[in-house]
């Protein structure tokens, strides 16, 4: 008996501790192209279960569950693995995906080769797909997978990847990335490959002319993109993919080389992770300020003050649902603003204490409304933004030094005035002139 | 199905054992532009000993070999014949016709405008992201040279093809101008910004203003020298009635000072009626008492 109780509880830890999931919510919906069997894709959806996610099946005709509710997301999260679906149900626009983006809601989407609107939702997403129909091509390495089945090796510096990840089987279309900073490129396609839509060597002439002024342009090399994230300004998180068959199971089982099984299925999750908001998220807990010295922030500092700034800063973490404290950020910066920043200074992490970043700095000898600025964006880490505004005002009338060398000549007159007005007081008083007076009058007489 | 595939992957197997790809009669020529040839390399396929090159504004490249078979030396036309351009982890691909017999010729004008803004990226000029968005329809991805620096400019050939095995070869490397660099990270660390502050107010030499205090009290060395001529006698400077006149007197130039030094105006004032008030009292019995002595009445 008290062993099963004992088994019963362990259980329970270990539900509870696998029970990890997302920063904004469990509730997902999968949004599968009737085209694509549910079974093919079951490692990573049991994955995703296995970690606490809710998953909810529909199909991109179907009417309920609607993605959005009453102009509220229904969902914390949308899969839509539908790259070739040409019609979806009134709730399913381009434009309703960027409302659930703006409510914090994220969004992994597959693209296809053919035209759909979802690859032209990408190109608002600043993503320059190539002409419908041209998948990525490559014919190295020399393999026995056919030339849009490419094995590329997994280079990203994001910390959202662990390092030394297996190379990831992929078939599907390559994208240019715009200018836009709020692109997370996580996965680049192989500086060999590139897209082309002719199965022979005959169609070597096409690809020239497609480069040639007036073309359509060649998608090649090592700056094409193939998985890519996009944080937006809220915080909501896109995942673009150009191939759905990089989450199934065929390539997740598949070898890259004898022995070495392929990189996707912890690929997938971790692409996963990062865009519901389980890896690389921050928020900023607190910030306070005081004068050096002391511990209460003041409601206004006087010019040249020197004073401490201090802010704490979270990770949310994904293993344990919490928020801890974290001190791994090292390029924090604080600006000290006034319309434009006065001081721009590092905000380093307090050693001793976690979470703390702390730095001290002199106010400026200007005055105005000034504001302690916390603007740190960095590639695929959630952005911090934090503003606390604080009046800077001159010295008042009683806070200027007393008593300056340059004066000293001021100080001795008023002081030797006042000094020779009591002696002349005193004098006045005490003294006594009658005897000589009297004498003054008896010589007169 | 299983022996389809199985078979699939004998024949691709076999194909690739069969020929893999080369290039043969290399040659890579630079030209100014009145036609005089500056350098002329034949292309030797040693990785050890690339030619380098240097190409200047207004010179032009030139570059001719044939694709074959590495064995047989049969000219092929391969699918993918590319031109990669590499510098400083930046690159550019130009893919390159060649024709049914494997003869390719590619040319390459210096750098007269900016190659790095012309050719790599066709909207480089238009930094605003947004803007940038509005444009993607008519986007297209970069090519040719990527954006150069001081570091030369490192060529090789890709060669694939669905018959051959596919074959990178490094060709040469070659120096051209430095071009607009790459756009940098906009969300990378700002650079850092201190105030200049105001220079500390300067203040004369201590002994200049000793000097000019010693002047402003000379004339208290003029005075007591004068009253010391005087036989001026204090007889009552010890009287009770003139003592706590003359102390509340000063006590009133000591208020002023400890005003001017820490109190605020309301204490000041507070104080400042309290004495008054014995001020009053004192002054009057002091007045009175100094009245009575200059008329002659005998008090003390």
């Amino acid at each position: 008996m008290f062993r099963i109780w004992r088994v019963l509880l362990l259980v329970l830890s270990l539900a509870i501790l696998s029970y990890a999931r997302s920063s904004t919510g469990s509730s997902v919906l999968v949004v599968l192209d009737p085209s694509l069997s549910k079974d093919n894709y079951s490692i990573f959806f049991k994955g995703l279960e296995e970690q606490g996610y809710e998953l909810t099946f529909r199909a991109p005709k179907d009417v309920a569950p609607a993605i959005i509710q009453d102009g509220i997301a229904s969902f914390a999260h949308v899969i839509l693995f539908t790259p070739e679906t040409k019609t979806y149900a009134k709730d399913i626009t381009p434009q309703s995906l960027v409302d659930l983006l703006s409510q914090n809601t994220n969004v992994i989407l597959a693209l296809g080769s053919k035209q759909t609107p979802l690859t032209s939702l990408a190109s608002e997403f600043s993503l320059i797909l190539p002409p419908p129909g041209t998948p990525l091509i490559s014919h190295f390495p020399e393999r026995d997978t056919p030339a849009t089945v490419i094995p590329i090796p997994v280079s990203s510096s994001s910390p959202a990847l662990t390092s030394g990840l297996a190379p990831v089987w992929y078939s599907g279309i390559p994208f240019a990335l715009g200018n836009n900073p709020l692109l997370v490129p996580f996965l680049n396609a192989p500086a060999e490959s590139f897209a082309a839509d002719t199965t022979e060597d005959s169609g070597a002439d096409a690809l020239v002319d497609a480069a040639e002024k007036g073309g359509e342009g060649l998608w090649a090399g090592k700056d094409m993109s193939v998985v890519t994230g996009f944080q937006t300004v809220d915080g909501g998180r896109v995942l673009f993919v150009g191939g759905v068959e990089l989450f199934n199971d065929e390539f997740a089982k598949k070898e890259v080389t004898k022995g070495v099984r392929s990189g996707n299925a912890q690929f997938a999750r971790e692409m996963a992770a990062w865009t519901f908001q389980e890896s690389l998220v921050l928020r900023i807990d607190d910030s306070a300020h005081h004068k050096v010295n002391e511990t209460e922030p003041r409601d206004k500092y006087t010019t040249n003050d020197r004073i401490v700034y201090t802010t704490h800063i979270s990770k949310y973490n994904p293993a344990t649902n919490a928020w801890e404290p974290f001190s791994g950020l090292t390029d924090v910066q604080l600006e000290f603003t006034m319309l434009d920043p006065h001081i721009r200074t590092a905000l380093p992490p307090v050693p001793s204490k976690p979470g703390e970043y702390s730095v001290t700095f002199r106010v400026p000898d200007r005055h105005g409304v000034f504001k302690f600025v916390v603007d740190y964006k960095r590639k695929g880490w959630t952005h911090l933004h934090s503003s606390t505004t604080v009046p800077v005002v001159p010295p008042r009338h009683d806070e200027y030094p007393r008593f300056l060398s340059a004066a000293w000549p001021y100080y001795v007159g008023a002081i030797s005035t006042s000094a020779g007005f009591v002696l002349f007081s005193v004098l006045w008083l005490a003294g006594d002139d009658r005897d000589q007076r009297k004498k003054k009058g008896v010589k007169a007489e | 199905m299983r022996s389809l595939s199985y078979c699939l992957s004998l024949l691709l197997a076999a194909a690739a054992q069969a020929s893999s790809l080369s290039i043969q009669n290399g040659r890579v020529t630079v030209s100014s532009s009145d036609a005089t040839q500056l350098s002329s390399e034949q292309l030797s396929l040693d990785p050890g000993s690339l030619p380098s090159l240097s190409l200047g504004p207004t010179d032009t490249l030139k570059l001719t070999f044939q694709v074959v078979e590495k064995d047989g030396g049969k000219g092929v036309q391969p699918h993918q014949t590319f031109l990669r351009f590499e510098a400083d982890g930046e690159e550019g691909v130009q893919p390159v016709r060649v024709t049914s017999g494997g003869k390719a010729k590619f040319e390459l004008d210096g750098p007269k405008v900016d190659l790095g803004v012309v050719l790599r990226r066709p909207n480089h000029m238009f930094r605003d992201w947004r803007f940038q968005d509005i444009l993607n329809n008519m986007a297209r991805p970069p090519v040719s040279l990527p954006p150069t620096s001081t570091s030369p400019v490192k060529v090789s050939l890709l060669l694939g093809s669905y018959k051959h095995s596919p074959a990178s070869l490094d060709l040469f490397t070659v120096s051209v101008p430095a071009s607009v660099p790459a756009p940098a990270d906009p969300f990378a660390p700002l650079p850092e910004i201190t105030h200049t502050f105001r220079p500390e107010q300067k203040v004369p030499p201590k002994f200049i203003s000793a000097v000019f205090s010693a002047i402003v009290l000379a004339p208290w060395v003029v005075l007591l020298g004068l009253w010391s001529t005087l036989r001026y006698s204090v007889p009552h400077l010890f009287s009770p009635h003139v003592i706590p006149f003359v102390s509340s007197l000063a006590a009133f130039e000591g208020l002023l000072l400890w005003y001017w030094i820490d109190l605020k105006l309301g204490q000041v004032l507070l104080y400042g009626a309290l004495l008054g008030m014995v001020t009053l009292l004192t002054g009057k019995q002091a007045l009175g008492a100094a009245g009575d002595w200059r008329v002659g009445k005998k008090q003390s």
